[in-house]
């Protein structure tokens, strides 16, 4: 129980950690009942974590591939969060990424192409990935759009923008921009050029520069929804939008505005990850993240630095599965099953605080506000 | 009461994460480099039109504890799948139990695999053996052709088998051939031809149909296109007109093309409903769920990749044939080669082409058809009959 | 909904159905054509109609559910292992094993819907959470038990995939099903007609009876529902599982009626699509199964340019590319969904849960 003669840095500290306590117990229990699922068919849960754990972790190279892993994701999760935040569930989050990553590969390899000449990295880099990120913006600025002026939902307009997308890199990378040269078989782009490529952090580790975007970037996102007018705005339309009409704000516009950023942020996953990983695009490539990030963004509870946790967990989880299955032969579907159970326990926290006993106040999130129209 | 809960669950965070930093860092490969023996540009195997032994026995999951690979008398060999499954009852499933062979045999002391789930992940899966000192590494599928390809230059006393990695030196690849690298590779669109062939002979509707992965994909586009070069050249002969529609599951992503069998399903079933009375599934689970739903209307089917009168046994009694890409004895043989020191130089390792038993319909080909299969399989081998498709389908 | 709507539907499918006559006449008869995307529409329309009439009933009653993917999912996996546990160990018969295999579905399903109904109702999780919850356990779970119990160490079979029963075998319609060529159409299989009679049965229940009303009471206004004595929460649970049964029957289509396998991920997003189909109908099942029907009839279109891909005119040269036929349902029901044809008015409890 909370006492008024606490010093203030404990107070602080509570504050901070408390939130924490119900997710960190939902993993535990999640990792103990998947542990109890591995037994159940013959397996040893104790030898499939430290797999998991070891994959994940356990030498430089697995930390730099569960970065690598981690940067799409959190870039993907507060993509979604900032949606959710806004009051709206975009699910389209792969076909934005989808688009920013083709919009950054046709910068990459295209653009010295048209211009005749090399264009210096400095200059290459921010407009392979800043088109990328307009790219992404632009898809969902659609959907966004269409909800605020038609109010039609965005579930369903996202779910087929995904649709059309994939439809529209299809053709793109079987057609247009496949990479021409005659030994290559596969729909993809041609390579970007070198001054488009942001360099890796070691010498020798895949970890690359965009990591530490991802993390600069959920900074800039927290401060956004959190110190400015805009950000308010977007939260208050989230929250209530008859409040937020009724105190003067263009509800309309703050709709849209919304979803171009989610927008950007999912297209910022794709540019990073042809710019920094692949250093093109593939038909193929990034398959899923839009999907894993709705689950990053409740798992983090639509707070930036909660997505970052859950994007690191997450990745964590699917880098080191391979070697869990390397080690001890159980397949790696087990990890979705552990996922679902942690993200369970997290949404369903009434369930953790009876089987704990705890009484911890949180701040209820508010995600779904029925079909609208 | 809530600061204990929080103390006990970092407590066992920290535990799970110690005990990882406690297992066996991974070691570097030390293995007494093997000579291989100088042969000429392109080793060629044995065709057969009625391939490998039947193999019962599914696909299994290895067992026991893995030994020490680094150790030079343990010859261990890894095998990393492309995005999909090991248990997709053609391609990965085969020459999985070519690997699996080459343990039966005595040749391999320890087998294992890994599926990849992302395509990020090429890299690392196979950088996991290497790293444990496995002595070789079987990669399937072109996706894996560069991380292969790196792989077997940042790993040199590593040997490397790609299936389906056609290779050459370019600029991409510049110190191909490799010595520790041998790329499979394999004539889809003579299998396809066969089959093809077989069918517009068999068929009394002379419609044909072909439900296949995505067309980006080189080997699925040979097959699908040899089926049709197949079907025309028995048409030229005989002086008969067959409709052949081949339809690829183009409109997907990766992930989703060759894992569709209720497209496949639905595609096979539009086809019969116009007359088609032989369905070719060529397109892992997708093509599975084509033959599937053509053997429940009761038309001819024709497999792919292995002769899956034996992996799809709800099909069996309609399975005409398989268009073979025989994986399991390649592989087997490449793993045999490298073990006694004659690891295939020159960077390519040709398959042999092939059509699968009639089994169960042996009644409905008659005497000249088999002979005519045979004859187009010895022609097709030798060189004098040629199917002409393109390896790759043309840029639009 | 209107009948501006059902209009645009109709005219639609008429298009999409006289392209491929228009193009492939003159190597196939019209009236074939014509029958062979009938069927092909009606097949791929039954799962997504299926998914669509359990979301109707999960929202009708203002439970908003995205978890219909997953559960069509587990209920195909489960229900394809019931069918072949029953064949293989228990020795049944195969009808008897096919038919403990739908019903294996079916309860698949709802318990998959139970969940989600304590999630959403009583522990008041937020309704899309839960949903996303489903799907991904319902991954997990059936990917995970697939390769365990046929490929793994402890597998159950020793190894291979067992022998499946079939499918469930087409009712003959007498007399309609023997009209030469089109009378393909009134043979078809158990769940097929199961989903036509459902969309039926769904409408006369939810319009017609005092039930239906109080469900729609409850989906609409459960305050005032809950003041004239009507049970909200025991009619919210009653709604999701019986929408939990419809999408277990609709996972039971794939691996019982479509083919005799189970794949991972075999799926594929249908769920979400029936989702769309749900709200493309204005929650009303006509609705719903009329856009399943364009759904099915895209798909049809997809498959048949390509069929006939040699004899597109040049001038038309872009149906020969299936990405951009295949883009056709999408762009229809974003259009749908601004309003241009007629509003879309979902109940207006729908996904808030309800406080006492």
């Amino acid at each position: 129980m909370q006492s008024s003669n606490e010093p203030g840095f404990i107070k602080n500290l509570r504050q901070w950690l408390e939130p924490l306590i119900v997710p960190l117990l939902a993993i535990i229990t999640a990792v103990i009942l998947g542990g109890l699922i591995i037994k159940s068919v013959g397996g040893d849960p104790f030898a499939a974590y430290r797999g998991l754990v070891q994959g994940a972790f356990g030498s430089k190279k697995a930390l730099s591939e569960t970065a690598v892993w981690a940067t799409p994701y959190i870039f993907a999760g507060l993509a979604v969060a900032f949606a959710f935040k806004g009051g709206l569930f975009n699910i389209g989050a792969e076909g934005q990424l989808a688009f920013g990553a083709v919009a950054a590969a046709l910068i990459g390899y295209a653009l010295p192409k048209w211009l005749g000449h090399d264009i210096p990295a400095f200059i290459h880099i921010p407009l392979a990935v800043g088109l990328g990120m307009l790219a992404g913006g632009l898809w969902a600025a659609i959907p966004g759009a269409l909800k605020a002026y038609t109010g039609g939902h965005e579930v369903i307009n996202t779910i087929m923008m995904n649709y059309i997308a994939l439809n529209i890199t299809s053709f793109l990378l079987n057609g247009p921009m496949k990479d021409p040269n005659p030994l290559n078989v596969v729909a993809r782009t041609p390579a970007i050029a070198k001054s488009a490529r942001i360099a890796p952090i070691f010498d020798g580790l895949r970890v690359h520069w965009g990591f530490v975007l991802a993390l600069l970037v959920a900074l800039l996102i927290w401060w956004i929804l959190q110190k400015t007018t805009l950000g308010f705005e977007i939260r208050t339309v989230g929250s209530n939008p008859d409040a937020a009409k009724y105190a003067g704000i263009n509800v309309q516009r703050t709709i849209i505005i919304s979803m171009a950023i989610s927008g950007m942020l999912a297209g910022l996953a794709g540019a990073i990850e042809v710019t920094a990983l692949n250093y093109r695009h593939e038909l193929g490539f990034a398959v899923g993240y839009g999907f894993d990030a709705i689950a990053i963004a409740l798992l983090g509870k639509t707070n930036p630095f909660g997505v970052v946790l859950a994007a690191i967990l997450f990745g964590a989880m699917r880098n080191g599965g391979t070697r869990m299955q390397f080690l001890t032969q159980i397949p790696v579907d087990i990890i979705s099953v552990i996922q679902a159970l942690i993200l369970l326990f997290v949404a369903a926290d009434a369930i953790i605080r009876f089987i704990y006993r705890i009484r911890v106040r949180e701040e209820r999130v508010v995600l779904t506000r029925g079909w609208g129209g | 009461m809530k600061k204990l809960y929080l103390v006990t669950a970092l407590m066992i965070v920290a535990s799970i994460i110690l005990t990882a930093c406690g297992a066996p860092a991974t070691t570097a490969p030390t293995q007494a480099p093997v000579t291989s023996a100088p042969t000429e540009a392109m080793t060629e195997a044995p065709t057969a039109a009625a391939t490998e032994a039947p193999t019962q026995a599914a696909t299994q999951a290895p067992s026991g504890q893995a030994p020490d690979c680094t150790k030079p008398d343990v010859f261990c060999v890894g095998f990393v799948t492309d995005v999909g499954k090991i248990d997709d009852k053609s391609f990965n499933q085969t020459a999985w139990e070519g690997v699996q062979k080459a343990q039966s045999d005595g040749v391999a002391n320890w087998v294992q695999y890994i599926e990849t789930t992302d395509s990020k992940d090429y890299d690392k899966n196979i950088a996991t053996f290497a790293d444990a000192g496995y002595d070789m590494v079987v990669t399937w599928g072109f996706a894996l052709t560069d991380a292969t390809y790196n792989a077997a230059k940042q790993y040199p006393n590593t040997f490397f088998v790609g299936g389906d990695q056609f290779l050459s030196k370019d600029d991409n690849h510049p110190d191909w051939p490799l010595a520790n690298l041998v790329g499979v590779v394999y004539n889809e669109d003579q299998s396809g031809f066969l089959v093809g062939a077989l069918a517009a002979m068999v068929s009394k509707s002379h419609k044909l149909g072909a439900v296949c992965g995505t067309d980006a994909v080189p080997p699925v586009w040979r097959y699908g296109e040899g089926y049709k070069a197949g079907a025309a050249y028995e048409d030229a002969k005989n002086s008969t007109k067959t409709e052949v529609t081949v339809v690829y599951h183009s409109d997907v992503g990766f992930d989703k093309t060759f894992t569709d069998p209720t497209w496949g399903a639905d595609t096979a079933n539009s086809m019969i409903d116009k007359g088609a009375d032989a369905i070719f599934g060529c397109g892992g689970k997708t093509g599975n769920g084509a033959v599937d739903a053509a053997a429940q209307r009761k038309v001819y089917a024709i497999g792919v990749d292995t002769d899956q009168y034996f992996t799809l046994p709800e099909a069996a009694s309609q399975m005409l044939s398989s268009a073979m890409k025989p994986e399991t004895q390649p592989v087997a043989d490449i793993i045999k080669l490298a073990k006694d020191g004659k690891f295939p130089t020159g960077g390519l390792y040709a398959g042999p082409s092939g059509y699968a038993p009639y089994h169960d319909l042996a009644s409905a080909v008659p005497a000249n058809v088999d002979a005519e299969m045979q004859a187009l399989l010895a022609g097709l081998t030798d060189g004098s009959i040629k199917t002409n498709v393109p390896p790759v389908k043309p840029a639009q | 909904m209107d009948w501006r709507r059902f209009a645009v539907i109709a005219l639609i499918i008429a298009i999409m159905f006289g392209t491929v006559v228009l193009v492939g006449f003159s190597q196939s008869s019209p009236l074939l054509i014509v029958t062979s995307m009938l069927a092909t529409t009606i097949a791929v329309a039954t799962p997504l109609t299926l998914g669509a009439l359990s979301g109707i009933y999960c929202e009708r009653s203002g439970v908003v559910n995205i978890g219909i993917e997953g559960m069509m999912l587990g209920a195909a996996f489960f229900g394809w292992l019931a069918s072949i546990y029953m064949n293989t160990v228990f020795h049944m018969p195969g009808m008897l094993s096919l038919f403990i295999g739908v019903l294996a579905a079916i309860l698949t399903g709802g318990l998959f819907a139970l969940l989600h109904a304590m999630l959403s109702i009583t522990f008041k999780v937020d309704q899309i959470i839960g949903g996303t919850v489903i799907n991904i356990l319902a991954v997990g779970i059936t990917g995970f038990l697939n390769r365990q119990m046929f490929f793994g160490k402890g597998s159950v079979f020793g190894g291979q995939v067992p022998h499946s029963p079939g499918i469930l075998p087409r009712i003959h319609i007498p007399f309609l099903a023997d009209i030469p060529t089109f009378g393909r159409i009134f043979e078809q299989q158990p769940i097929t007609i199961a989903a036509l009679i459902l969309v039926i049965v769904t409408h006369y229940v939810l319009f017609n009876t005092r039930w239906g009303l109080r469900t729609r009471a409850v989906g609409e206004h459960p305050r005032a529902a809950d003041t004239v004595g009507i049970n909200v929460i025991r009619m919210r649970y009653i709604n999701v599982i019986i929408g939990g049964f419809l999408a277990g029957l609709g996972g039971a289509y794939f691996t019982l009626e479509s083919i005799s396998s189970f794949e991972p991920l075999m799926t594929n997003g249908r769920g979400f699509i029936a989702l769309a189909a749900m709200i493309f109908g204005n929650w009303t099942p006509f609705g719903a199964w009329a856009a399943a029907l364009v759904f099915g009839a895209a798909q049809a279109l997809q498959i048949n340019l390509q069929f006939f891909r040699t004899l597109i005119p040049p001038q038309w040269s872009f149906l020969q590319n299936s990405y951009v036929v295949g883009l056709a349902p999408y762009i229809l029901t974003m259009l749908i969904l601004t309003g241009l044809i007629g509003k879309t008015i979902p109940p207006a409890a729908d996904g808030k849960p309800y406080e006492k």
